[in-house]
């Protein structure tokens, strides 16, 4: 490992001090670190300081519920995100998604933010927060911004994160009406692996909505608005059909987890399933114990 | 005298140091003034090297010493079990991904890490070797530099070749022949523990410390590169944190010894997991196979040519290759056999001894023949194997040692706990497989026994416990013999300065070998204390049991007796033990197997069509042990290789790229199984017989379980699926693939 | 430590097997080599120093976490217990837990490496779960590699231990 210094900051404001005293690039944000030590250990990542969230007074660990939207912050572990009754309620599929991200071990250090800002392409919660409209909270001295995950993942290690920010939580609209949502992936074993490929999906009265992972450069989103997905009574042809122009927008790669082949086609077989297991998920509208 | 300690559970020994963490392992060692050694290696597999300049990293502070193949003897110290060909540091050109052009030495790890890459190395990248096809191809580049090899071969990539067989496979004739061409990938380690090397020049010699296998072969090794007398060369081993072969023979300790020398320091190198990668890997096998079959399923013949890809240098894969293809034919009598096999050199890591050296290789091989025949003639899976396993007495290799156990016994039980015959859901299918592995051939192990005063007694053997539990077997037969219970004999080992010699921690030989020695000892021990008991009591009539000495009707305690022979100045009685297996010149491995390990797997595994993807349902492993001395161990041994072998059947493969660079390079994506890889059901049963060689009936166990998986999961795919594969490991998108083919 | 400018000399002070104790770390330090280099607490193991093997496992505030991935600078103020802390009695002729105990009556124990790590995952899944089903055992597990794959009989022990606390 490459030495660097360490701060811990007490605030936002000392974090954005921090940031201005030192250029792009050698200056790493430090949450769960599950990422970043793997990072600094091969000497992929070299910052000249790594700034630990993990003390802002004005940044606790924690997930609130503000002006319909679920706000997770920076420092809330995967353990807890998973273990919150209104993220397993509203958004199953997070919930699903961060349960298979890494180990019990990972899950307890990693977080939402970090995973995000991290822009693997294979990123598991990718098409969850996809699917659920999440967005990014970005914060500097100038005030926040807010970016859908979408739009803040460029590619493969590379967001919209802008010199003087950081990531400092991220928003889910709750939804009006409950969600039917799955999740699905596929590992070249069945404990702790990274995706082959990985998928969310949402089914709506009428609107179907896929996310794909590990398929592009990075994770997107493809709505049927058909309703043919959505449609109890379609066949299980004409749901293959728009299944297949949806994974069609895919564009694999080969690499060591898989060929590019293989992806594809399995995309359309975890695609059904994913549908499958959606539609018959029983909604509950409030979590228990929820307000 | 305490109730009798074979065949019984007894608890580890040296368990309760593992579950507190209390265990040193030799990471764990602390030496005092300590450098820290980082090696220097290239981004490709072969390369010339044209100059190193090490200026900028000699100026790094903290640096004590950037060793290059200049600074070494010239001819270049070369070292191996079999042939001394691996270099101490590469010299003209790298040959493999991970081979170290220089080591650096320094007082802290990052000074070391920040010093090696400066170490500034201009190299011409060369073509490389990494394929079978390719080192048979005459236009491929050499290896190995022909002036260190002898003979017609040196001109070529074969380092060894072999003629096995029997009979006359050209005049032999079957109305069913089946012929395929396996492969079996390059698979690695992946012990827990990565290889730590320390070594320390004091007074006139050299201390190393390595968790290896062999220390007494490191030892002399050690001594012929420094031109030291042997027992000036210490090697302190302690218990490896899992070995499987991968920590049999020297690696770097040869270089961290120079560099000890060279700074006058104590020296540590520690490899990443990722560097154990590039150090040891089962050797991979290509086999054409052709069998000839009569219509009832006999074998008729079989035809085969082998070829085992090593790696740059010989390591000891060169006799996995040679002693897993004598017994090509597995444990079934067939009239005519004709084996050719060939050990190639390439641009890849030294292929090692790796469980089962070389038999799941074969038995991948030899048993997915046996199910294509069965499928062709129609006849049942079990039934064919049946037809053609060896009973005992009966010859599987012609003119050698006959089968030595009851295999028959072996395949039945496995066959009824799997259910075999038993309808299955859809998508379902099963599999067995058998496979024989020949044990130590020659070789030999000294053991000492001291019976101290108050009857508890120190076994110093030279045996590494690497997991398989060697400290409690040998505490067990030594309690035995001697009338005490474990607690009572402390087992030294692990140091060449104070256990006798042993040859080596492999192929499953301890309990035959160390345990024969150290009931050997014992019975010294007891022959001694006979002539104590004559002398102390003037007596002729003495009997001395497991604990107690008959004196003319009198029952004395060891304690007893010994208080009464060394009377008032005290003293102890020292046993010496050895079993050798003398070398037999004429045989073509030197020697006889001294027992067969026998397994027979057989799984039930359900296949998802759609993705590929597959599911142990259940798994059963029968292993022909001759006698359990502790079951629960036997037991928990043969799990262990059971999923070992699921490992290497369903996900396990190093991926090269066209550099000869490994991609999978460390645990991300190199996978290994996990708990939720664990198949639903596994069970491991015995077969007991007690007509092992070893002590109390008992033969080697411990790598059976791994041997036949991957053919009884293959086959069980086939039945669910029709898909054949004959390539490994099977994993979903290979299944898938296969199955696309097939309709 | 705001806006520290240096790379060691860092003070951690940490709460190890209910001692209070302070260190002094450089930043590239990791958890797992103060552990074992500063404290020497050698119990918890180094293998791939990436998060996926599990040897390192130890519980930092009564969770189980790699400490491999744990820079030792940013452990400052946290309670950490390793295997040396799951004795009762003191490490000299102390008492076994029950799930230690465990490991060694399910013949657990191979070559011993992974135990450490093995050992605190399954007191951090029996802290939170302490009657877990055999499946919840192996996901819990699943994180921490045994090459000696003596992985049913871990199951069996953490389950035992789970009985035992019935």
């Amino acid at each position: 490992m490459r030495p660097f210094s360490y701060a811990r900051p007490a605030s936002l404001g000392e974090t954005f001090d921090l940031l201005d005293s030192a250029g792009p690039g050698e200056i790493r944000p430090l949450v769960g670190g599950t990422d970043l030590i793997v990072g600094l250990q091969s000497g992929r990542i070299r910052p000249d300081v790594v700034v630990d969230l993990k003390h802002l007074a004005d940044l606790p660990a924690g997930i609130e519920q503000v002006d319909g939207r679920l706000r997770i912050s920076a420092p809330t572990s995967l353990t807890d995100i998973i273990g919150d009754a209104r993220i397993r309620t509203w958004f199953p599929a997070l919930a699903e998604a961060a349960s298979t991200v890494g180990s019990v071990q990972i899950r307890n250090r990693a977080s939402l933010t970090g995973n995000i800002c991290n822009a693997s392409p294979a990123f598991d919660t990718g098409p969850a927060l996809l699917v659920h409209d999440a967005v990014v909270l970005l914060s500097s001295r100038d005030g926040d911004r807010r970016v859908p995950v979408a739009d803040f993942v460029l590619g493969p290690r590379r967001t919209d994160l802008r010199a003087g920010e950081i990531a400092t939580a991220v928003e889910l609209p709750v939804p009006e009406t409950p969600l039917r949502a799955s999740f699905a992936r596929l590992t070249r074993r069945r404990g702790v692996d990274l995706a082959t490929l990985s998928l969310c999906c949402v089914v709506g009265p009428r609107r179907t909505r896929f996310a794909f992972g590990a398929v592009a450069p990075r994770p997107f989103v493809v709505d049927d608005d058909s309703g043919v997905l959505a449609d109890p009574s379609s066949s299980p042809e004409d749901r293959d059909e728009v299944l297949r122009a949806m994974t069609a927008q895919a564009s694999p790669i080969t690499d060591v987890r898989g060929g590019a082949d293989y992806r594809q086609a399995m995309l359309l077989v975890l695609g059904r399933r994913a549908l499958a297991a959606a539609r018959s998920r029983p909604v509950q509208s409030q979590p228990d114990g929820a307000r | 005298m305490s109730a009798p300690q074979i065949g019984v559970s007894t608890r580890r020994v040296g368990g309760r140091e593992r579950v507190t963490g209390r265990q040193r392992f030799v990471g764990d060692v602390r030496l005092d003034n300590l450098l820290h050694v980082r090696l220097v290696t290239l981004d490709c597999a072969r390369a010339r090297i044209v100059a190193i300049d090490t200026t900028d990293a000699e100026r790094v502070a903290g640096v004590r010493a950037v060793l290059t193949a200049a600074d070494l003897p010239d001819p270049m110290p070369r070292f191996g079990p079999v042939y001394a060909d691996r270099p101490v540091l590469a010299v003209g050109e790298t040959r493999f991904h991970g081979e170290p052009v220089a080591a650096v030495a320094a007082e802290t790890e990052e000074a070391a890490e920040e010093a090696a890459a400066l170490v500034r190395v201009t190299v011409e990248e060369l073509p490389a070797v990494l394929t079978v096809e390719r080192a048979l191809d005459p236009d491929a580049p050499l290896v190995q530099d022909p002036c260190l090899r002898k003979g017609p071969l040196a001109q070529t990539n074969t380092l060894r070749e072999w003629h096995f067989g029997w009979g006359d496979v050209d005049a032999a004739s079957a109305p069913c022949v089946v012929e395929n061409t396996y492969t079996f990938p390059m698979v690695t380690h992946f012990a827990i523990e990565p290889h730590v090397f320390l070594a320390s020049a004091d007074h006139d010699g050299v201390t190393v410390w390595s968790a290896i296998q062999h220390p007494y072969l490191l030892q002399s090794t050690i001594a012929t590169l420094l031109g030291l007398p042997i027992a000036k060369v210490r090697v302190i081993a302690p218990d490896p944190g899992g070995a499987f072969g991968g920590k049999q023979h020297a690696k770097f300790e040869p270089l961290v010894a120079f560099l000890a020398l060279r700074t006058g320091r104590p020296c540590r190198l520690a490899l990443t997991l990722a560097q154990t990668f590039q150090a040891v890997r089962r050797t991979a096998y290509r086999v054409r196979m052709r069998t000839g079959f009569a219509a009832d399923g006999t074998i008729r013949f079989q035809d085969v040519v082998t070829d085992g890809l090593l790696g740059a240098y010989a390591d000891i894969g060169v006799r996995v290759i040679s002693k897993s293809t004598y017994l090509m034919c597995g444990p079934y009598r067939v009239p005519d056999a004709r084996v050719h096999v060939r050990a190639l050199l390439s641009h890849t890591p030294p292929a090692t001894a790796f469980r089962g050296f070389g038999t799941p290789q074969v038995a991948w091989a030899v048993e997915s023949q046996m199910d294509e025949a069965a499928r062709r003639l129609g006849i049942d899976r079990l039934a064919i194997r049946l037809r053609n396993l060896a009973h005992r007495g009966e010859e599987v290799v012609r003119g050698d040692k006959p089968a030595d156990g009851d295999w028959h016994e072996a395949v039945h039980k496995a066959a009824e706990a799997i259910g075999w015959g038993n309808p299955l859901p859809p998508g379902r299918g099963r599999g067995i497989g058998v496979a024989i592995k020949s044990s130590a051939t020659t070789g030999a192990s000294y053991a000492i026994v001291r019976l101290h005063m108050d009857g508890s007694a120190t076994v110093m053997a030279g045996t590494s416990d690497m997991g398989q539990g060697a400290r409690t077997v040998l505490a067990q037969i030594a309690a035995n013999e001697l009338g005490l219970t474990t607690d009572a004999v402390q087992v030294v080992m692990g140091d060449t300065g104070v256990a006798p010699f042993d040859l080596q921690t492999s192929a499953s030989r301890s309990t035959v070998f160390m345990g024969t020695a150290v009931a050997e000892a014992c019975r010294d021990v007891k022959r001694q204390l006979a002539g104590m008991a004559t002398r102390a009591f003037g007596a002729d009539d003495v009997g001395v049991g497991n604990g107690t000495v008959a004196v003319e009707g009198r029952t004395l305690s060891f304690p007893d007796l010994l208080v009464a022979g060394f009377a008032g100045v005290r003293g102890e009685v020292i046993g010496v033990g050895s079993r050798r297996g003398e070398a037999d010149t004429a045989h073509p491995l030197g020697g006889a197997p001294s027992f067969y390990e026998f397994n027979c797997t057989a799984v039930e595994v359900e296949v998802d069509r759609e993705t590929g993807e597959l599911l142990i349902v259940k798994h059963v492993s029968v292993a022909d042990v001759g006698k359990a001395l502790n079951p629960a161990h036997v037991e928990a041994q043969d799990e262990g290789a059971a999923i070992m072998g699921l490992g290497h059947t369903l996900m396990e493969h190093l991926i090269f790229d066209e550099h000869g660079r490994i991609v999978n390079l460390g645990a991300l994506d190199y996978r290994i199984p996990t708990t939720k890889d664990l198949p639903l059901e596994l069970h491991s049963l015995l077969v007991e017989n007690e007509d092992g060689p070893g002590p109390y009936g008992a033969k080697g166990a411990g790598e059976g379980g791994l041997f036949a998986v991957s053919p009884a999961v293959a086959a069980a795919v086939t039945e669910a699926t029709g898909a054949v594969i004959r390539e490994l490991p099977l994993t979903a998108e290979r299944v898938w693939r296969a199955l696309r083919t097939e309709g | 430590m705001t806006g520290a400018t240096r790379r060691d000399g860092y003070p951690v002070r940490v709460t190890v097997n209910g001692a209070a104790r302070t260190v002094e770390v450089s930043s590239t330090e990791t958890l797992l080599d103060a552990l074992r280099w500063n404290l020497d607490l050698t119990g918890s193991k180094e293998c791939c120093a990436e998060g996926e093997c599990g040897a390192c496992t130890v519980l930092v505030d009564g969770r189980a976490v790699n400490s491999c991935l744990v820079l030792a600078v940013e452990s400052d103020g946290l309670d950490i217990t390793t295997v040396e802390g799951l004795e009762t009695g003191g490490p000299a002729g102390g008492r076994l837990s029950r799930l230690q105990d465990a490991f060694l009556e399910k013949g657990a124990v191979q070559c011993g490496f992974c135990i450490p790590g093995m050992v605190m995952a399954a007191q951090a899944l029996l802290n939170e779960n302490p009657h877990p089903r055999p499946d919840e055992v192996r996901e819990g597990l699943a994180g921490n590699l045994c090459r000696c794959a003596g992985y049913q009989r871990i199951v069996d022990a953490v389950l035992l231990a789970a009985e035992e606390d019935a």
